[in-house]
């Protein structure tokens, strides 16, 4: 697309790379209920857009067009912002419909995949992998993670320099690969899940069953043989149906949990 | 020192929300947030014990398309500060951590709501500085959204780091050991909630055979989560490349002329 740019918005490599960095930066950072990521668009576009739009008129037309309603995921924004400068850049100030066009009907789809992918499934198994060694006082999966973060860092750069170059026939094309890239996520995602449950979350039985001269330790010898881990495996169905159904805020299933511990702590009926 | 660590922890606190909302790269995720606290205050393990328990916690709460969540970064920080200040007992510190930092994380849902709420000022005042051709202006004007979320956090953790210790330690000497054993126990208990609050998000019925493989693996094999990590990539992998491959009817018209540009993600 660089030998069609017309030769007087001497839009650099630097100025994408910066575009990029300033929208990261502020991503949610202006986050508000009405027009939600708007100011971090214009906060990340406006330097790149001044050298785009030189008439002051049509930069305050092509940055108010910008404070419209925004809001999808930030990792994925940068394809579409990257697209959105060529464009303005192709048509000048003549874009400024297609361009709110193309970013409203890009985001939702965008967002479906991207929350899933960026704020569900990494966090999640990254944050089984780190959190589990956490447990040991181990912090290697923690530094792995923010390794990753750091890579993931320059892959958005880059994102967005792709959106620049390639456009909306690339977001198009790319929409069909990643729902079977978030398909195949999910599956690795619900494996560590699985794993997690035993690992995790640990209810040890203190009560003894007695019957004359014989003492049977319920944990080790009741609920241990019938399946390990069969307490935790049934407290998960417990509050996964009672998270399903509504009826209690997340807030107070985490209360009730630990208005359950300590009340289980004083009769003795769980142990640490 | 101390009073070195304090300033440290409190602007973390500042920079942690900036970045989870932005460059993702420090983030608020317990783990990692807890593992430079536990650098800041001279101990690793026991900041990260305290971090696993908070991030496990924390597993499928996403504040997605700006919701607001329970701030385990948060919870964490100040846990992690509030516990080494108190005691050097592992178990006892995770009890302190989770009694302190369970309230504080729940507060930030309100400051998170507050902040943003606050926010659309400042969006009005950057849009009327544009509008006056003020563009200078206007770029300053932005910068008072990253401020006031980086107060959100910072406040709460100020409060804690000042008056946190002296309050636990007053507590500590009156509550009894059911007690602290309870919320040990708790601490064990809650990572359930944000497994099962993950699994609403997670086809589950679609691929249930994949979370009882994960589950009969560890529970029956005792295998650590990174194997059975490798094990799920490996699964997701064979499905990747089977669909990408497999159905030319519906994924073939989209590889087949997107190769190209593809490809430009392996530079």
């Amino acid at each position: 697309m660089s030998n069609t740019e017309p030769a007087t918005n001497q839009v650099t490599k630097r100025d994408i790379r910066s575009a990029a960095i300033r929208y990261m930066f502020m991503a949610c950072n202006t986050f508000n209920y009405e027009n939600q990521q708007a100011p971090a668009v214009v906060f990340g576009l406006n330097k790149v857009l001044r050298k785009i739009h030189k008439n002051d008129e049509d930069y305050k037309a092509s940055l108010n067009n910008h404070f419209n309603y925004f809001n999808t995921t930030t990792w994925m924004a940068n394809l579409l912002l990257g697209a959105s400068v060529a464009m303005e850049q192709k048509d000048g100030i003549k874009s400024k419909e297609a361009v709110q066009a193309f970013k409203t009907g890009m985001m939702g789809p965008l967002a479906g995949v991207g929350d899933t992918l960026v704020w569900v499934l990494y966090p999640t198994i990254m944050g089984s992998i780190a959190g589990y060694m956490g447990l040991q006082g181990n912090p290697t999966g923690a530094i792995i993670w923010l390794l990753l973060n750091i890579v993931f860092f320059f892959f958005r750069i880059k994102l967005f320099d792709v959106g620049h170059t390639s456009g909306l026939k690339l977001i198009t094309a790319l929409g069909d690969r990643l729902n079977v890239f978030t398909e195949a996520a999910s599956i690795m995602g619900l494996t560590v899940v699985g794993a997690l449950i035993p690992a995790v979350v640990k209810m040890n039985v203190q009560l003894k069953y007695q019957a004359g001269e014989v003492t049977l330790p319920i944990q080790t010898e009741i609920l241990d043989k019938i399946m390990p881990a069969l307490l935790p495996a049934a407290l998960t169905i417990v509050v996964y149906k009672l998270i399903g159904s509504k009826k209690l805020s997340l807030t107070s299933i985490i209360f009730l949990i630990i208005g359950l511990a300590l009340v289980c702590s004083y009769f003795g009926i769980l142990g640490v | 020192m101390e009073i070195i660590q304090a300033i440290l922890i409190v602007a973390l606190a500042f920079w942690m929300v900036l970045d989870q909302q932005g460059f993702v790269i420090t983030t608020w995720f317990p783990s990692i947030i807890g593992m430079i606290a536990g650098l800041i205050m001279g101990d690793v393990p026991t900041a990260m014990v305290i971090a696993g328990t908070f991030q496990l916690m924390a597993l499928g709460v996403a504040n997605i398309g700006g919701s607001s969540v329970p701030n385990y970064g948060l919870a964490t920080l100040v846990g992690i500060y509030v516990a080494l200040r108190t005691t050097s007992d592992i178990e006892h510190a995770k009890a302190i951590a989770l009694a302190v930092g369970v309230p504080v994380g729940m507060l930030g849902i309100q400051l998170d709501v507050l902040g943003k709420i606050l926010n659309s000022y400042v969006s009005h005042a950057a849009q009327k500085a544009l509008n006056e051709g003020k563009f200078a202006k206007m770029n300053r004007i932005f910068w008072i959204g990253p401020l006031i979320f980086g107060l959100t956090t910072a406040i709460p953790t100020l409060l804690c780091v000042i008056f946190g210790d002296k309050i636990v330690r007053l507590l500590l000497d009156v509550v009894p050991k059911w007690f602290t054993d309870g919320l040990s126990i708790a601490g064990s208990m809650l990572p359930v909630v944000g497994i099962a609050l993950l699994l609403q998000y997670m086809p589950v019925k679609k691929y249930l055979t994949m979370l009882l493989i994960g589950f009969v693996i560890s529970a029956y094999l005792g295998l650590p989560i990174l194997g059975i990590a490798i094990l799920g990539f490996a699964f997701a992998y064979y499905f990747f490349t089977q669909k990408m491959s497999g159905t030319p009817a519906a994924a073939g018209a989209g590889t087949g002329n997107t190769s190209v540009e593809g490809d430009e993600f392996d530079e």
